[in-house]
C-alpha cells in the first residue's frame, strides 16, 4: 500500500461521514462515523480530515497546513500527515 | 453516572427466508404478530439519538421481511444515527436498494455462507447464493459502504482461501470473517460446526496472509473462536456498557442471547423509555461493573478488558450466568469447553467435514447432522 501522492485527492471512504455537531462533546471536537465505530477528532487531525473533500489534492492540503503551522518543520508536517492518511486508508476511513 | 450507550441493535423481525444452522437468533423466536409498529420503532430511534447513541444496526431475522424498512431507516437517519443494514439480501432489488439509500442508509452488510453455491445453499437451507452475487454488483452503484460477512466453521474452513478470493471479487470495503459463536442454533449444531485445532491454525495463517495482501483495499475484521482462545471475548464490550438490543417484540436486551438467562425480567420499549432501561433497569445493572464477579475474575488483571466474558455462554454451558465464562482458560468450568474441543479433535469425530457435492445429496446426508433454524409463527 502506497502513501498519498501530491496529485492524490483524499476523501472520506464510502460509508464514512461526519456526525452531526450535536453528537460531539465540545465545540473543538468533531466525529467521523464509519461502519464499526467512530473517531473523535480535534486539532490537527480535524484540520486534515476537513480538507479531505475529494477536491483538494494532497499537495494543496499539505501547503495549506504548512502555512497554518509555519513554526513547525514543513518536512515533518508532510511526513506526519502522509502517515496519518495512510493509516486511515488502511482502516478504510479515507481513500485517495 | 454511567456513560451513554453507543449503538442500538434493532432486531426488527425474526422472520427470515434463510434457515442457517448457526443463526444467532434464540431458539424461541418472537412471533410475527408481536412485532413493534413502524411508529414505535421511529420513536425508539428518536430516543436512541437523544441518549447519545451513534449507530443503529438493523438486523433480524431478515430486516427486508418488514415492508416498512425504508421508513425505519429514514426514522433512524433523521434521529442522527448511522444506519447499518445486516442482510441476506433476499427481497432486495434495484428499486428497493435505491429507496433505502435515499432514505439515509449508510452501510450494508451482506452475509455469504460459502464461495460454492451448493454448499452455501446447504448451510442456509435456501437457494440464496446467486441472488447475493447479483446484489453485490448493484450495491456498487451507490455510495454506501459494503461489507461482506462470512461465517466460518468445520464444514467450510478448509477452503477459506478460496472463499476470501471469492469475496475479493465482490469488491467490498470490508470483509468480516467470523467463526461461529455457539449460542442458540449454533450450540444445538455445535458438533457439526466446531473446527479442529489444525483447521483453525491453518485458517489463522490464511487470514493473516490475506490481510497483508489486501491492505488498503479491503479491510479484514476477523473474529476468533473463543473456544480455542486463552481468554474469553469481551462480549458486547461488557454487559450494559455500550450496546442495547431491542428484539422484534420490543424487549430490550443487553445482548442477543440474554433471554436464555432465567429469573431475569427484561423491560419493553412499549412500557419504559430507553433512558430508564439503560440507567435504572435491573436487567442492565445485573452484570454491569465488577460487583457480580466471582473469582478468578474479581481479582484478575484482565477483568476490565474482557469483563468476565459472556454471561449467556456461562449460563448455557454451566447453568450459572454469574460464572466465569468457561471459554477462559482460568475458569473453574473450563473443562466443559475442553471436552467439546476433545470431541471435535478426536479421530472418532462426530462428523467429518463434507465435501460439497450436489445440494440434494447434501440435504440427504444432513438429516442427522444438524437442525435448520425454523421460522416464528
Amino acid at each position: 500500500m502506497a502513501p498519498p501522492e501530491d496529485t492524490s485527492q483524499p476523501r472520506l471512504a464510502a460509508g464514512c461521514r461526519w456526525a452531526a455537531e450535536s453528537k460531539s462533546g465540545s465545540a473543538q471536537e468533531r466525529m467521523i462515523l464509519f461502519p464499526e465505530g467512530a473517531i473523535k477528532l480535534q486539532g490537527t487531525g480535524r484540520q486534515v480530515l476537513e480538507r479531505c473533500d475529494g477536491q483538494r489534492t494532497f499537495g494543496q492540503l499539505i501547503k495549506e497546513l504548512q502555512g497554518e503551522f509555519s513554526a513547525a518543520d514543513p518536512v515533518k508536517i508532510r511526513a506526519d500527515i502522509s502517515q496519518f492518511l495512510e493509516q486511515l486508508r488502511h482502516k478504510r476511513i479515507v481513500d485517495y | 453516572m454511567i456513560s451513554n450507550p453507543l449503538a442500538l441493535i434493532a432486531e426488527i423481525t425474526h422472520r427470515c427466508p434463510l434457515h442457517c444452522v448457526y443463526c444467532s437468533n434464540p431458539l424461541e423466536l418472537a412471533a410475527a404478530g408481536s412485532e413493534l409498529s413502524t411508529e414505535k420503532w421511529i420513536d425508539v430511534f428518536q430516543q436512541a439519538g437523544k441518549l447519545g447513541m451513534l449507530h443503529a444496526h438493523f438486523t433480524g431475522g431478515e430486516p427486508l421481511a418488514r415492508p416498512d424498512l425504508t421508513e425505519l431507516i429514514a426514522g433512524a437517519h433523521h434521529a442522527g444515527l448511522y444506519t447499518n443494514l445486516i442482510t441476506s439480501g433476499i427481497g432486495l432489488g434495484e428499486a428497493r436498494l435505491k429507496e433505502l439509500v435515499d432514505a439515509g442508509l449508510d452501510h450494508i452488510q451482506v452475509s455469504f455462507q460459502d464461495s460454492r453455491e451448493e454448499a452455501a445453499n446447504w448451510i442456509a437451507g435456501a437457494k440464496a447464493h446467486a441472488h447475493k452475487i447479483d446484489l453485490s454488483h448493484l450495491i456498487h452503484q451507490h455510495k454506501i459502504a459494503f461489507t461482506v460477512n462470512l461465517v466460518v466453521h468445520r464444514q467450510n474452513i478448509d477452503h477459506l482461501e478460496e472463499m476470501i478470493a471469492f469475496i475479493e471479487r465482490l469488491v467490498p470495503e470490508r470483509m468480516e470473517i467470523a467463526h461461529t459463536q455457539y449460542y442458540g442454533w449454533a450450540l444445538k449444531n455445535r458438533a457439526a460446526l466446531l473446527p479442529t485445532r489444525a483447521q483453525l491454525e491453518k485458517a489463522v495463517q490464511v487470514v493473516a496472509a490475506a490481510e497483508t495482501r489486501l491492505a488498503g483495499r479491503i479491510r479484514i475484521d476477523s473474529v476468533v473462536p473463543d473456544y480455542y482462545a486463552r481468554f474469553p471475548k469481551a462480549c458486547m464490550g461488557g454487559w450494559g456498557r455500550r450496546l442495547m438490543l431491542i428484539n422484534p417484540a420490543g424487549k430490550v436486551l443487553p445482548c442477543h442471547a440474554a433471554e436464555v438467562i432465567p429469573d431475569m425480567t427484561f423491560e419493553n420499549v412499549r412500557d419504559q423509555s430507553l433512558e430508564f432501561i439503560w440507567q435504572r433497569s435491573s436487567s442492565f445493572q445485573r452484570f454491569r461493573g465488577e460487583e457480580w464477579m466471582p473469582e478468578p475474575c474479581r481479582s484478575c488483571d484482565r477483568r476490565a478488558e474482557d469483563f468476565g466474558g459472556c454471561r449467556c455462554q456461562a449460563l448455557l454451558l454451566t447453568g450459572n450466568a454469574a460464572a466465569t465464562d468457561p471459554a477462559c482458560s482460568l475458569a473453574p468450568a473450563h473443562h466443559i469447553v475442553e471436552a467439546a474441543l476433545a470431541e471435535a479433535n478426536s479421530s472418532a469425530a462426530v462428523s467429518q467435514p463434507i465435501t460439497a457435492a450436489s445440494f440434494v445429496q447434501l440435504q440427504h446426508r444432513t438429516e442427522n447432522l444438524w437442525s435448520y433454524r425454523t421460522n416464528p409463527e
